[in-house]
Protein backbone atom coordinates (compact mmCIF):
# COMPACT_ATOMS: atom_id res chain seq x y z
CA UNK A 1 0.00 0.00 0.00
CA UNK A 2 2.75 2.39 0.98
CA UNK A 3 4.58 1.52 -2.19
CA UNK A 4 1.47 2.16 -4.25
CA UNK A 5 0.93 5.59 -2.69
CA UNK A 6 4.51 6.50 -3.46
CA UNK A 7 4.08 5.33 -7.02
CA UNK A 8 1.31 7.85 -7.61
CA UNK A 9 4.00 10.48 -7.10
CA UNK A 10 6.77 8.93 -9.15
CA UNK A 11 4.83 7.35 -12.00
CA UNK A 12 3.79 10.60 -13.71
CA UNK A 13 7.38 11.80 -13.63
CA UNK A 14 8.52 9.28 -16.22
CA UNK A 15 6.52 6.14 -16.99
CA UNK A 16 3.20 7.94 -17.19
CA UNK A 17 4.33 11.49 -17.90
CA UNK A 18 1.36 13.69 -18.78
CA UNK A 19 3.04 15.32 -21.78
CA UNK A 20 5.22 12.49 -23.04
CA UNK A 21 2.87 9.56 -22.58
CA UNK A 22 -0.61 10.92 -22.02
CA UNK A 23 0.06 13.75 -24.54
CA UNK A 24 -1.86 16.25 -22.38
CA UNK A 25 -1.16 19.95 -21.97
CA UNK A 26 0.75 20.35 -25.22
CA UNK A 27 -0.73 23.78 -26.05
CA UNK A 28 0.77 25.60 -23.09
CA UNK A 29 4.02 23.69 -23.58
CA UNK A 30 4.35 25.43 -26.94
CA UNK A 31 3.40 28.86 -25.69
CA UNK A 32 5.44 29.48 -22.57
CA UNK A 33 8.73 27.76 -23.30
CA UNK A 34 10.67 30.33 -25.33
CA UNK A 35 12.56 31.07 -22.13
CA UNK A 36 13.48 28.99 -19.13
CA UNK A 37 12.09 31.26 -16.41
CA UNK A 38 8.45 31.40 -17.55
CA UNK A 39 8.62 27.66 -18.27
CA UNK A 40 9.74 27.03 -14.70
CA UNK A 41 7.12 29.34 -13.19
CA UNK A 42 4.43 27.79 -15.36
CA UNK A 43 5.52 24.29 -14.27
CA UNK A 44 5.36 25.28 -10.61
CA UNK A 45 1.97 26.98 -11.05
CA UNK A 46 0.49 23.91 -12.70
CA UNK A 47 1.97 21.74 -9.95
CA UNK A 48 0.36 23.88 -7.27
CA UNK A 49 -3.02 23.92 -8.98
CA UNK A 50 -2.93 20.22 -9.81
CA UNK A 51 -1.89 19.21 -6.29
CA UNK A 52 -4.48 21.33 -4.48
CA UNK A 53 -7.35 20.62 -6.88
CA UNK A 54 -6.67 16.90 -6.48
CA UNK A 55 -6.49 17.25 -2.71
CA UNK A 56 -9.59 19.40 -2.31
CA UNK A 57 -11.73 17.37 -4.69
CA UNK A 58 -10.55 14.12 -3.15
CA UNK A 59 -11.64 15.43 0.26
CA UNK A 60 -15.00 16.47 -1.16
CA UNK A 61 -15.47 13.40 -3.31
CA UNK A 62 -18.13 11.73 -1.18
CA UNK A 63 -20.30 14.84 -0.91
CA UNK A 64 -20.26 16.08 -4.50
CA UNK A 65 -23.61 15.55 -6.23
CA UNK A 66 -22.97 13.53 -9.41
CA UNK A 67 -25.02 15.79 -11.62
CA UNK A 68 -22.92 18.90 -10.95
CA UNK A 69 -19.63 17.05 -10.59
CA UNK A 70 -17.88 18.82 -13.48
CA UNK A 71 -19.13 22.23 -12.36
CA UNK A 72 -17.79 21.67 -8.85
CA UNK A 73 -14.44 20.65 -10.30
CA UNK A 74 -14.35 23.74 -12.47
CA UNK A 75 -15.18 26.05 -9.57
CA UNK A 76 -12.42 24.59 -7.42
CA UNK A 77 -9.86 24.66 -10.24
CA UNK A 78 -10.82 28.16 -11.36
CA UNK A 79 -10.59 29.46 -7.80
CA UNK A 80 -7.13 27.95 -7.37
CA UNK A 81 -5.94 29.36 -10.69
CA UNK A 82 -7.22 32.82 -9.78
CA UNK A 83 -5.28 32.66 -6.52
CA UNK A 84 -2.12 31.51 -8.33
CA UNK A 85 -2.55 34.34 -10.84
CA UNK A 86 -2.91 36.89 -8.04
CA UNK A 87 0.16 35.55 -6.26
CA UNK A 88 2.25 35.66 -9.46
CA UNK A 89 1.12 39.24 -10.13
CA UNK A 90 2.16 40.20 -6.62
CA UNK A 91 5.50 38.42 -6.39
CA UNK A 92 6.86 37.76 -9.90
CA UNK A 93 5.21 40.52 -11.89
CA UNK A 94 7.48 40.37 -14.94
CA UNK A 95 7.03 36.62 -15.38
CA UNK A 96 3.30 36.97 -14.88
CA UNK A 97 3.23 39.48 -17.74
CA UNK A 98 5.14 37.06 -19.96
CA UNK A 99 2.81 34.19 -19.13
CA UNK A 100 -0.16 36.54 -19.67
CA UNK A 101 -3.27 34.55 -20.60
CA UNK A 102 -1.62 31.17 -20.12
CA UNK A 103 -1.93 31.34 -16.35
CA UNK A 104 -5.69 31.79 -16.70
CA UNK A 105 -5.72 29.00 -19.23
CA UNK A 106 -4.38 26.55 -16.65
CA UNK A 107 -8.09 26.15 -15.87
CA UNK A 108 -8.56 24.47 -19.22
CA UNK A 109 -5.30 22.49 -19.04
CA UNK A 110 -6.39 18.92 -19.68
CA UNK A 111 -3.92 17.57 -17.11
CA UNK A 112 -5.73 19.17 -14.19
CA UNK A 113 -9.25 18.00 -14.96
CA UNK A 114 -7.95 14.74 -16.34
CA UNK A 115 -6.26 13.91 -13.04
CA UNK A 116 -9.25 15.01 -10.98
CA UNK A 117 -11.64 12.86 -13.00
CA UNK A 118 -9.34 9.89 -13.40
CA UNK A 119 -7.74 9.85 -9.98
CA UNK A 120 -8.85 12.22 -7.24
CA UNK A 121 -12.57 11.38 -7.35
CA UNK A 122 -11.87 7.72 -6.68
CA UNK A 123 -8.88 7.88 -4.34
CA UNK A 124 -8.02 9.01 -0.82
CA UNK A 125 -6.63 12.53 -0.25
CA UNK A 126 -2.96 11.62 0.30
CA UNK A 127 -2.44 9.58 -2.88
CA UNK A 128 -4.45 12.24 -4.75
CA UNK A 129 -2.20 15.00 -3.48
CA UNK A 130 0.90 13.02 -4.48
CA UNK A 131 -0.63 12.24 -7.86
CA UNK A 132 -1.27 15.95 -8.40
CA UNK A 133 2.28 16.90 -7.41
CA UNK A 134 3.70 14.11 -9.57
CA UNK A 135 1.74 15.12 -12.65
CA UNK A 136 2.49 18.79 -12.15
CA UNK A 137 6.20 18.11 -11.79
CA UNK A 138 6.16 15.70 -14.73
CA UNK A 139 4.60 18.46 -16.82
CA UNK A 140 6.96 21.08 -15.41
CA UNK A 141 10.03 18.92 -16.03
CA UNK A 142 9.21 18.59 -19.73
CA UNK A 143 8.51 22.33 -19.94
CA UNK A 144 11.87 23.09 -18.38
CA UNK A 145 13.68 20.75 -20.79
CA UNK A 146 11.97 22.40 -23.76
CA UNK A 147 12.57 25.87 -22.31
CA UNK A 148 16.25 25.04 -21.78
CA UNK A 149 16.84 24.11 -25.42
CA UNK A 150 14.70 26.89 -26.84
CA UNK A 151 16.34 29.63 -24.81
CA UNK A 152 19.85 28.25 -25.29
CA UNK A 153 19.58 27.77 -29.05
CA UNK A 154 17.16 30.61 -29.75
CA UNK A 155 18.63 33.40 -27.65
CA UNK A 156 21.99 32.04 -26.46
CA UNK A 157 20.97 32.69 -22.85
CA UNK A 158 19.74 30.72 -19.83
CA UNK A 159 17.49 32.42 -17.27
CA UNK A 160 18.36 35.60 -19.15
CA UNK A 161 22.11 35.27 -18.64
CA UNK A 162 24.34 35.07 -21.70
CA UNK A 163 25.92 31.61 -21.82
CA UNK A 164 27.10 31.37 -25.41
CA UNK A 165 30.31 33.41 -25.41
CA UNK A 166 30.72 36.48 -27.59
CA UNK A 167 33.58 34.87 -29.54
CA UNK A 168 31.17 32.29 -30.96
CA UNK A 169 29.12 35.06 -32.53
CA UNK A 170 32.25 36.72 -33.85
CA UNK A 171 33.20 33.41 -35.45
CA UNK A 172 29.90 33.42 -37.32
CA UNK A 173 27.52 31.58 -34.97
CA UNK A 174 23.93 32.83 -35.11
CA UNK A 175 20.97 32.16 -32.84
CA UNK A 176 18.37 29.87 -34.33
CA UNK A 177 15.30 32.06 -34.87
CA UNK A 178 13.06 29.02 -35.36
CA UNK A 179 13.55 28.19 -31.68
CA UNK A 180 11.63 31.33 -30.73
CA UNK A 181 8.54 30.15 -32.61
CA UNK A 182 6.00 27.56 -31.41
CA UNK A 183 6.83 24.89 -34.04
CA UNK A 184 10.25 24.36 -32.47
CA UNK A 185 8.54 23.26 -29.22
CA UNK A 186 6.66 20.57 -31.15
CA UNK A 187 9.90 19.37 -32.71
CA UNK A 188 11.61 19.23 -29.31
CA UNK A 189 8.63 17.47 -27.69
CA UNK A 190 8.77 14.96 -30.56
CA UNK A 191 12.45 14.32 -29.98
CA UNK A 192 11.94 13.94 -26.22
CA UNK A 193 9.08 11.46 -26.78
CA UNK A 194 11.30 9.53 -29.20
CA UNK A 195 14.15 9.31 -26.69
CA UNK A 196 11.71 8.49 -23.87
CA UNK A 197 10.11 5.65 -25.81
CA UNK A 198 13.35 4.13 -26.93
CA UNK A 199 14.44 4.03 -23.29
CA UNK A 200 11.13 2.51 -22.13
CA UNK A 201 10.54 -0.46 -24.38
CA UNK A 202 7.21 -1.32 -22.73
CA UNK A 203 5.70 1.97 -23.96
CA UNK A 204 6.23 1.07 -27.60
CA UNK A 205 3.23 -0.07 -29.58
CA UNK A 206 3.69 -3.35 -31.39
CA UNK B 1 -25.26 12.89 10.24
CA UNK B 2 -25.33 10.67 7.19
CA UNK B 3 -25.69 12.37 3.82
CA UNK B 4 -28.75 10.28 3.04
CA UNK B 5 -31.85 11.94 4.32
CA UNK B 6 -30.19 15.34 4.55
CA UNK B 7 -32.25 17.52 2.18
CA UNK B 8 -33.41 14.31 0.56
CA UNK B 9 -30.17 12.60 -0.42
CA UNK B 10 -27.03 13.45 -2.38
CA UNK B 11 -28.67 13.73 -5.77
CA UNK B 12 -31.85 15.55 -4.83
CA UNK B 13 -32.44 19.01 -6.24
CA UNK B 14 -32.55 20.58 -2.78
CA UNK B 15 -29.15 19.16 -1.89
CA UNK B 16 -27.64 20.29 -5.20
CA UNK B 17 -28.91 23.85 -4.77
CA UNK B 18 -27.73 23.91 -1.16
CA UNK B 19 -24.33 22.47 -2.09
CA UNK B 20 -23.67 24.90 -4.93
CA UNK B 21 -24.79 27.90 -2.87
CA UNK B 22 -22.46 27.08 0.00
CA UNK B 23 -19.61 26.31 -2.38
CA UNK B 24 -19.97 29.55 -4.33
CA UNK B 25 -20.16 31.68 -1.19
CA UNK B 26 -17.09 30.01 0.30
CA UNK B 27 -15.09 30.41 -2.90
CA UNK B 28 -16.16 34.05 -3.23
CA UNK B 29 -15.00 34.85 0.30
CA UNK B 30 -11.70 33.10 -0.30
CA UNK B 31 -11.03 34.90 -3.58
CA UNK B 32 -12.02 38.28 -2.17
CA UNK B 33 -9.64 37.74 0.73
CA UNK B 34 -6.71 36.79 -1.55
CA UNK B 35 -7.38 39.65 -3.90
CA UNK B 36 -7.56 42.21 -1.10
CA UNK B 37 -4.49 40.99 0.71
CA UNK B 38 -2.34 41.05 -2.44
CA UNK B 39 -3.76 44.23 -3.96
CA UNK B 40 -1.25 46.68 -2.53
CA UNK B 41 1.68 44.57 -3.71
CA UNK B 42 0.22 44.24 -7.19
CA UNK B 43 -0.41 47.97 -7.43
CA UNK B 44 3.16 48.64 -6.39
CA UNK B 45 4.33 46.38 -9.21
CA UNK B 46 2.22 48.21 -11.76
CA UNK B 47 3.53 51.54 -10.50
CA UNK B 48 7.10 50.28 -10.74
CA UNK B 49 6.45 49.17 -14.29
CA UNK B 50 5.30 52.68 -15.16
CA UNK B 51 8.36 54.19 -13.49
CA UNK B 52 10.62 51.82 -15.40
CA UNK B 53 8.90 52.68 -18.68
CA UNK B 54 9.47 56.38 -18.00
CA UNK B 55 13.18 55.99 -17.33
CA UNK B 56 13.48 53.51 -20.21
CA UNK B 57 12.18 56.15 -22.63
CA UNK B 58 15.02 58.38 -21.41
CA UNK B 59 17.50 55.58 -21.99
CA UNK B 60 18.23 55.28 -18.27
CA UNK B 61 18.49 52.00 -16.43
CA UNK B 62 15.60 50.35 -14.61
CA UNK B 63 14.95 51.42 -11.06
CA UNK B 64 16.58 54.84 -11.45
CA UNK B 65 13.26 56.70 -11.42
CA UNK B 66 13.56 58.04 -7.91
CA UNK B 67 17.09 59.23 -8.53
CA UNK B 68 16.46 61.21 -11.71
CA UNK B 69 12.84 62.08 -12.14
CA UNK B 70 10.91 65.07 -10.94
CA UNK B 71 7.18 64.77 -11.61
CA UNK B 72 4.67 67.59 -11.89
CA UNK B 73 1.40 68.43 -13.57
CA UNK B 74 0.88 71.23 -16.10
CA UNK B 75 -2.30 72.68 -17.54
CA UNK B 76 -3.20 73.43 -21.15
CA UNK B 77 -1.48 76.81 -20.88
CA UNK B 78 1.73 75.09 -19.90
CA UNK B 79 1.67 76.35 -16.31
CA UNK B 80 2.68 74.03 -13.50
CA UNK B 81 -0.38 73.38 -11.36
CA UNK B 82 0.89 70.70 -9.00
CA UNK B 83 4.29 69.49 -7.92
CA UNK B 84 3.08 66.54 -5.90
CA UNK B 85 5.22 63.72 -7.33
CA UNK B 86 3.17 60.85 -5.97
CA UNK B 87 -0.13 62.36 -7.12
CA UNK B 88 1.36 62.95 -10.58
CA UNK B 89 2.26 59.28 -10.87
CA UNK B 90 -1.24 58.31 -9.78
CA UNK B 91 -2.63 60.34 -12.67
CA UNK B 92 -1.11 57.78 -15.05
CA UNK B 93 -3.67 55.24 -13.87
CA UNK B 94 -6.51 57.16 -15.45
CA UNK B 95 -4.83 59.20 -18.11
CA UNK B 96 -7.79 59.79 -20.49
CA UNK B 97 -9.87 61.35 -17.70
CA UNK B 98 -7.02 63.54 -16.53
CA UNK B 99 -6.22 64.66 -20.07
CA UNK B 100 -9.88 65.55 -20.54
CA UNK B 101 -9.77 67.51 -17.30
CA UNK B 102 -6.80 69.50 -18.57
CA UNK B 103 -4.22 67.95 -16.25
CA UNK B 104 -1.08 66.82 -18.02
CA UNK B 105 1.64 64.94 -16.11
CA UNK B 106 5.26 65.72 -16.94
CA UNK B 107 8.29 63.73 -15.83
CA UNK B 108 11.48 65.71 -15.97
CA UNK B 109 15.02 64.47 -15.74
CA UNK B 110 16.49 66.68 -13.01
CA UNK B 111 20.00 66.29 -14.42
CA UNK B 112 19.52 67.75 -17.88
CA UNK B 113 15.98 69.05 -18.35
CA UNK B 114 14.81 66.29 -20.65
CA UNK B 115 11.10 65.59 -20.20
CA UNK B 116 8.91 62.53 -20.58
CA UNK B 117 5.22 62.85 -21.36
CA UNK B 118 2.71 60.01 -21.21
CA UNK B 119 0.50 59.09 -24.14
CA UNK B 120 -2.83 57.33 -24.27
CA UNK B 121 -4.93 56.28 -27.24
CA UNK B 122 -6.80 53.56 -29.04
CA UNK B 123 -5.33 50.88 -31.28
CA UNK B 124 -7.39 48.47 -33.35
CA UNK B 125 -8.75 46.30 -30.55
CA UNK B 126 -8.04 48.03 -27.30
CA UNK B 127 -6.07 50.75 -25.56
CA UNK B 128 -2.54 51.64 -26.52
CA UNK B 129 -0.30 53.85 -24.43
CA UNK B 130 3.28 54.94 -24.15
CA UNK B 131 5.85 57.54 -23.16
CA UNK B 132 7.83 59.92 -25.31
CA UNK B 133 11.01 61.50 -24.01
CA UNK B 134 12.08 64.82 -25.47
CA UNK B 135 15.53 66.31 -25.31
CA UNK B 136 15.98 69.61 -23.54
CA UNK B 137 15.17 71.49 -26.78
CA UNK B 138 11.54 70.22 -26.37
CA UNK B 139 11.59 69.22 -30.02
CA UNK B 140 13.88 66.26 -30.65
CA UNK B 141 12.64 62.87 -29.47
CA UNK B 142 15.07 61.15 -27.17
CA UNK B 143 13.22 57.86 -26.94
CA UNK B 144 9.78 56.31 -27.10
CA UNK B 145 8.12 53.39 -25.35
CA UNK B 146 4.77 52.00 -26.45
CA UNK B 147 2.61 49.26 -25.06
CA UNK B 148 -0.81 47.86 -25.77
CA UNK B 149 -3.58 45.87 -24.17
CA UNK B 150 -4.66 43.64 -27.00
CA UNK B 151 -3.19 44.40 -30.44
CA UNK B 152 -2.63 41.47 -32.79
CA UNK B 153 0.63 39.66 -32.01
CA UNK B 154 3.09 39.93 -34.88
CA UNK B 155 1.13 42.78 -36.50
CA UNK B 156 -0.14 45.73 -34.43
CA UNK B 157 1.62 44.44 -31.33
CA UNK B 158 4.94 45.19 -33.05
CA UNK B 159 4.67 48.78 -31.77
CA UNK B 160 5.73 47.42 -28.37
CA UNK B 161 9.03 46.03 -29.68
CA UNK B 162 12.37 47.74 -29.19
CA UNK B 163 13.01 47.42 -32.91
CA UNK B 164 9.95 49.48 -33.81
CA UNK B 165 10.57 52.05 -31.10
CA UNK B 166 14.17 52.49 -32.25
CA UNK B 167 12.85 54.56 -35.17
CA UNK B 168 11.78 57.39 -32.91
CA UNK B 169 14.97 58.87 -31.45
CA UNK B 170 16.18 61.98 -33.33
CA UNK B 171 12.76 62.63 -34.89
CA UNK B 172 11.39 66.14 -34.35
CA UNK B 173 7.87 67.09 -33.40
CA UNK B 174 8.12 70.77 -34.47
CA UNK B 175 8.69 72.00 -38.00
CA UNK B 176 9.94 75.60 -37.89
CA UNK B 177 8.15 76.20 -34.62
CA UNK B 178 4.89 74.64 -35.78
CA UNK B 179 3.65 71.49 -34.07
CA UNK B 180 3.51 68.54 -36.46
CA UNK B 181 3.87 65.46 -34.23
CA UNK B 182 5.29 62.31 -35.77
CA UNK B 183 3.74 60.99 -38.94
CA UNK B 184 3.40 57.19 -39.12
CA UNK B 185 3.68 56.44 -42.83
CA UNK B 186 2.24 53.33 -44.41
CA UNK B 187 4.69 51.86 -46.88
CA UNK B 188 7.64 53.47 -45.13
CA UNK B 189 8.74 56.99 -44.28
CA UNK B 190 10.99 58.81 -46.73
CA UNK B 191 14.68 58.43 -46.03
CA UNK B 192 15.87 61.26 -43.83
CA UNK B 193 12.40 62.58 -43.00
CA UNK B 194 12.76 63.82 -39.44
CA UNK B 195 9.02 64.09 -38.86
CA UNK B 196 7.95 60.59 -39.91
CA UNK B 197 8.45 56.92 -39.07
CA UNK B 198 7.41 53.67 -40.79
CA UNK B 199 4.02 52.21 -40.05
CA UNK B 200 3.70 48.57 -38.98
CA UNK B 201 3.14 46.26 -41.94
CA UNK B 202 -0.26 44.64 -41.54
CA UNK B 203 -0.98 46.87 -38.58
CA UNK B 204 -2.59 49.83 -40.36
CA UNK B 205 -5.27 50.54 -37.78
CA UNK B 206 -2.80 50.28 -34.92
CA UNK B 207 -0.41 52.58 -36.79
CA UNK B 208 -3.19 55.10 -37.39
CA UNK B 209 -4.06 54.92 -33.70
CA UNK B 210 -0.40 55.43 -32.81
CA UNK B 211 -0.08 58.51 -35.00
CA UNK B 212 -3.29 59.97 -33.60
CA UNK B 213 -2.17 59.21 -30.04
CA UNK B 214 1.19 60.93 -30.52
CA UNK B 215 -0.41 63.95 -32.18
CA UNK B 216 -3.31 64.33 -29.73
CA UNK B 217 -1.31 63.83 -26.57
CA UNK B 218 1.80 65.81 -27.49
CA UNK B 219 -0.29 68.73 -28.77
CA UNK B 220 -1.79 69.04 -25.27
CA UNK B 221 1.70 69.96 -24.11
CA UNK B 222 2.26 72.46 -26.94
CA UNK B 223 2.07 75.51 -24.66
CA UNK B 224 4.32 73.85 -22.08
CA UNK B 225 6.97 72.93 -24.67
CA UNK B 226 6.91 76.43 -26.15
CA UNK B 227 7.21 78.05 -22.73
CA UNK B 228 10.16 75.80 -21.92
CA UNK B 229 11.89 76.61 -25.19
CA UNK B 230 11.32 80.32 -24.68
CA UNK B 231 12.70 80.10 -21.14
CA UNK B 232 15.76 78.24 -22.38
CA UNK B 233 16.43 80.84 -25.08
CA UNK B 234 16.04 83.76 -22.71
CA UNK B 235 19.42 85.00 -21.48
CA UNK B 236 18.57 84.46 -17.80
CA UNK B 237 20.20 81.64 -15.90
CA UNK B 238 18.02 78.59 -16.19
CA UNK B 239 16.58 77.58 -12.89
CA UNK B 240 15.39 74.13 -12.02
CA UNK B 241 12.94 75.65 -9.55
CA UNK B 242 9.38 75.35 -10.64
CA UNK B 243 7.55 78.62 -11.05
CA UNK B 244 4.23 78.91 -9.32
Amino acid sequence: MKNKTFQSLTNPLAKNNPILVQILGICSALAVTTQLKPALVMGLSVTAVCAFSNLVLSLLRNGIPDRIRIIVQLVVIAALVTIVNDVLKAYVYDVSKQLSVYVGLIITNCIIMGRVEAFALSNKPLPSLLDGIGNGLGYGAVLVIIGFFRELLGSGTLFGYQVIPECFYEAGYVNNGLMLFPPSALIIVGIIIWVHRSMNKDLQEK
Amino acid sequence: MSKKGFLGGKNSNAYIVFYSTVMVVLVAVMLAFTSLSLKSKQDANVLNEKKDAIVASLGLEKGSYDKFIEAYVVNAEGEVVSTDAAATLQKLFDLPTNFAAGEFPVFENKENGEVVVPLTGKGLWDDIWGYIALEADMNTIKGAIFDHAGETPGLGAEIATAKYQAQFPKKQIYNNGEFVGVEVVKGGAKEGDIHAVDAVTGGTKTSDGLEKMIKDCLSCYDAFFKARTAAAEAPVVESTEIAE
